[in-house]
């Protein structure tokens, strides 16, 4: 597998393809380099996490390539910090359950967001693991090309437990 | 083609109507279904419309089947228990290296957030770590988290796995119980119906809900017999529309149709078993793909009528029920559906119909704007 | 009214993530859906949610919503009229 560019974001520094561009928070790494999205603010930590990482890294990519691409995403918590959001709305002497965080509820949304924003129409997969297995990813995403071909897989590791305690690394790989 | 066939060697469902593929075939067979209206059930202040297991009776039958098992939860005990029914029905040795546990679920046991915000039983990975273990096996399972197509993606996950040579074999679990947690939220989507569901039908006005497990053991490898089913396609698209609603042109759904029908021949399809959640854009959007390969007048059914959404279950018990369909020469009725309500007057029906084709294609589509099907052929020639 | 107007922009504000935007933003007569705020139909759905938990107002019906969140002017006097808390 050939990879064609790397991100790498925490809460420390952001580096893309291995050069630091950034020490901000996610939302500051928005407004530095991406600002034009409204809709980012809706989502949840996630997504906001894997959409700034996939807006970085597919900069320079075309349309026609990015539309046969697939985004094949892995983390060990799932959505659990915003399952955990949501819980608080079905309290049962505070019962008013949030569709807007409901939908966030699902980790595999996370490649939706990624999907829609660039016009992706290929595969959108997310798998949950009990921890960063770099050889069980790159198996999977290696395997995908014995169904379907894409143009380049979108893949990695996309994991938010608080505000302190977070990571996207994620590459452009291709065959 | 020169490669590696995949072959179905066994399979499982347990859901409200049985604890076999035979009695679940049977029990739809018969129209049965145990959709209904749910009134104060999982603390929730509206009542709703859902097949839900007997919880004391399901307990009392894998407390008999599993033996005391303390540290599964009651949803990785439907998985352990449909995975056992389905090793033993193919005499496979679970434990072997080359035997690797797939696992679908939309929210395995988030019902455990009611007890403590920090439970760790709410760690999807960990649940299908402690299924395989249960049956020995040491490989690290895959986790299939992709909303409600996550049943057909771990069908793929699975194909792939072996299709790679790694291992020999692949036991896809695909489960879900229903919970305070997700029945509020689809609540809170004002995406249920009150009322048992009307797939396709004028009258539609949501979906119902359900919890199943199923298990199918694929094997790298030529069939053994005459009418062992083999893998021809799959594919998985996103419509990159909207988060929770489908795109209006049916955009994910016509791409996934379009690639599988690349490998299989129109004649050969016996029917095309839908998503068909009785949502008003669901099954609009589904019809416009349907459509837009020109599979009108291909027969079309849709089992929610029967067992409602069961979620990360449904892509693995509605293929079962697909094959087994075929093996009895039948497409089984569209329970719910009466009048035509899409754009497209495709060809489904609420009746039993006869059919001699050994293919059928099975789609799903799901939250996230992710669609996925997948084609199976009785029999023949690669 | 004006205070109602006030509050529910500063609501709506919040529960629909309207990040950098302020109260003197919203015009009150302005279409929320569609093209205006380009609000979508989860946000849609926060309103029903909204109605209730602040101004114990039920929506049966979400197709009624339709008419009622036309703009914050008409939520407005939709809760003048109907609201309970």
């Amino acid at each position: 597998m050939t990879t064609l560019a790397h991100i790498r974001i925490t809460p420390s520094e952001t580096l893309l393809n291995g050069k630091v561009i950034s020490n901000s928070n996610i939302s500051g790494i928005y407004r530095e380099f991406i600002g034009d999205y409204p809709k980012f603010f809706k989502m949840d930590s996630l997504c906001k996490l894997g959409f700034i990482a996939a807006e970085l890294i597919l900069k320079g990519q075309t349309p026609e390539q990015k539309e046969n691409a697939s985004i094949i995403l892995f983390n060990r918590n799932g959505s659990l910090i915003t399952d955990r959001n949501y819980q608080k709305t079905i309290a049962d002497d505070n019962y008013f359950p949030s569709p807007a965080l409901f939908v966030y509820t699902l980790a595999n949304i996370v490649t939706g967001e990624i999907a829609i924003r660039h016009k992706i129409y290929g595969e959108s997969s997310f798998y949950v693991l009990s921890h960063q297995d770099d050889e069980m990813m790159l198996d999977v995403v290696k395997n995908a090309y014995l169904t379907s071909p894409p143009s380049f897989i979108l893949t990695g590791w996309v994991d938010y437990e608080d505000e302190g305690n977070y990571l996207a690394d994620i590459k452009l790989v291709t065959k | 083609m020169g490669r590696v066939m995949i072959t179905k060697i066994a399979d499982n469902i347990i859901s409200p109507l049985g604890c076999t593929s035979e009695e679940n075939f049977r029990a739809v067979l018969a129209g049965e279904t145990e959709l209904k209206k749910q009134e104060d059930t999982f603390g929730l202040p509206e009542s709703f419309c859902a097949s839900l297991f007997n919880r004391d009776n399901i307990n009392k039958q894998l407390d008999c089947e599993l033996g005391h098992v303390d540290n599964l939860t009651f949803f990785e005990k439907l998985c352990v228990l449909s995975a056992k029914k389905a090793i033993e029905e193919c005499n496979l040795s679970p434990r072997e290296t080359n035997v690797i546990f797939i696992l679908s679920t939309t929210k395995g046991n988030v019902e455990c957030l009611e007890d403590s915000l920090s439970d760790q039983r709410c760690y999807l990975a960990e649940s299908a770590i402690k299924i395989a273990k249960y049956f020995g096996n040491n490989n690290s399972p895959l986790v299939v988290s992709n909303a409600c197509i996550s049943g057909v993606c771990a069908q793929i996950t699975a194909i792939r796995e072996l299709l790679s040579g790694k291992y020999r074999y692949a036991v896809v679990i695909g489960g879900d119980v229903l919970s305070k947690f997700i029945v509020s939220g689809f609540q809170s989507f004002k995406a249920l119906s009150p009322e048992l569901c009307k797939p396709y039908d004028k009258d539609r006005i949501g979906l119902n809900l359900g919890e199943a497990v199923g298990t199918m053991i694929l094997k790298a490898g030529k069939p053994s017999n005459e009418g062992d089913w083999r893998y021809v396609a799959s594919s998985i698209h996103n419509d990159a529309n909207h988060i929770s609603g489908p795109s209006r042109t049916g955009e994910g759904s016509f791409r996934v149709l379009s690639d599988i029908l690349k490998d299989i021949s129109v004649d050969e399809i016996g029917f095309v078993n839908v998503h068909g959640t009785s949502t008003a854009y669901n099954d609009e959007m589904e019809s416009i793909a349907l459509h837009r390969v020109n599979l009108d007048d291909v027969p079309i059914n849709g089992l929610k009528g029967y067992y409602g959404h069961t979620l990360g279950a449904a892509g693995i018990i509605e293929t079962i029920l697909s094959m087994k369909a075929i093996e009895n020469g039948v497409i089984l009725p569209t329970k719910g559906f009466e009048t035509i309500g899409t754009s497209y007057n495709v060809n489904i029906s609420n009746q039993l119909r006869n059919t001699d084709k050994p293919a059928f294609v099975k789609i799903l589509s799901g939250f996230g704007g992710s669609n996925a099907g997948i084609s199976y052929q009785k029999g023949g020639k690669a | 009214m004006e205070n109602l107007i006030l509050q529910l922009k500063n609501q709506i504000i919040e529960v629909l993530n309207l990040e950098d935007m302020t109260a003197e933003d919203i015009d009150a007569e302005a279409p929320l859906f569609g093209d205006g705020l380009g609000l979508d139909s989860i946000d849609a759905l926060e309103l029903i949610v909204l109605l209730e938990r602040e101004y114990g107002i039920k929506l049966s019906n979400p197709a009624e919503g339709k008419q009622i969140f036309k703009s914050i002017a008409s939520i407005a006097d939709y809760v003048s009229k109907n609201r309970k808390k």
